[in-house]
């Protein structure tokens, strides 16, 4: 069944942020009803990463010290880092890097199914953006793994959604931030560096 | 056709924004990020919608080996235009801009270099009137 047409996206909600120093972390929950084996193969296993991550990846992420090179999808010139495995406990934890971000994911097992959090490094100003887009591929996972694939929503397919762009705003308002200027190329506002704090 | 952008590799973006707008005196004109990628361009106030300057981030060996082979050269990574560049060349000297080579007669121009903080080479073109 593939029913992406009729995918709409739920409220914004499972994210927060921490910083410390000048580094700014985001952290979503999302309760999936799948067990922590098969969401891990999910993390883990290019083909299925493939089916829902905003990257590719060349091999297998689930054997610490490993190197795998991950490929951005849909970004405007080739994106291509090395990410080294740091850790990786099936189906519990998994620890690498993704460019100059650490990534770090827990699987918990939960009433059947699996509490995964996601924690990641993001630059400020794209916090709610970045929270909007794993928001999407949560879901996106969430009906893979139910055997109901509506195919990977990233990059230009995401930002052109408007669930995407819903819960972009959404993001921005909860975590008390301006959206980036969206298009990117659209005029630099009037009121920039006026009274907005 | 049109040319509407050209790139600079950075070790740095943020550093980087810092250099091209707050001392070189360019606007920022897109900056968006998927993952770890980062897609962020300047412009010049006098012509906003002019070509755009990309500052990619050199996360790649590739773009290391070249953005350090031409540096050692001597060899700017990027060169832009101005109506007076000694005028340029104080105003930038003063907002902390660190230059490699003084405003300097050569053959229809005049030319200064500077650093741009983040593993480049920049010159500063003023062409010659005859």
């Amino acid at each position: 069944m593939n029913n992406r047409e009729e995918y709409t996206p739920g409220p914004a909600g499972g994210a927060r942020i921490e910083k410390d120093g000048e580094r700014w972390t985001l952290i979503l929950v999302r309760e999936l009803r799948h067990a922590p084996e098969k969401v891990w193969q999910a993390l883990t296993e290019p083909a299925h990463l493939r089916e829902w991550a905003p990257f590719d990846a060349d091999g297998n992420l689930s054997e610490a010290g490993t190197t795998v090179k991950l490929t951005t999808v849909g970004a405007p010139t080739p994106h291509i880092s090395e990410a080294k495995v740091k850790r990786a406990e099936a189906p519990k934890v998994l620890e690498y890097n993704w460019g100059g971000f650490d990534m770090r994911w827990e699987l918990k097992a939960f009433g059947g199914g699996t509490r995964l959090t996601l924690w990641t490094n993001i630059g400020h100003r794209f916090i709610a953006m970045g929270a909007a887009g794993w928001h999407i591929c949560f879901d996106v996972l969430d009906r893979l793994l139910a055997g109901q694939p509506i195919g990977r929503m990233v990059g230009p397919d995401a930002i052109k959604f408007g669930g995407w762009q819903r819960l972009n705003a959404e993001y921005a308002k909860e975590f008390g931030m301006e959206t980036p200027d969206w298009p990117p190329n659209a005029p630099q506002r009037q009121n920039e560096g006026g009274k907005e704090p | 056709m049109k040319i509407k952008l050209t790139t600079v590799y950075v070790d740095d973006q943020e550093k980087a924004l810092r250099f091209y707008t707050e001392v070189l005196g360019f606007a920022k004109r897109s900056d968006f990020s998927q993952g770890p990628y980062r897609w962020l361009t300047v412009a010049s106030p006098e012509e906003p919608n002019g070509t755009e300057l990309q500052l990619a981030l050199n996360n790649n060996p590739a773009a290391k080996a070249f953005q350090q082979a031409i540096f050692q050269q001597g060899q700017p990574a990027a060169m832009f235009f101005t109506d007076d560049v000694r005028g340029d060349y104080e105003r930038i000297k003063a907002g902390g801009g660190e230059f490699t080579m003084p405003p300097t007669d050569v053959t229809a121009s005049v030319i200064t270099m500077l650093k741009d903080t983040c593993g480049n080479l920049i010159q500063l073109t003023q062409l010659a009137r005859y």
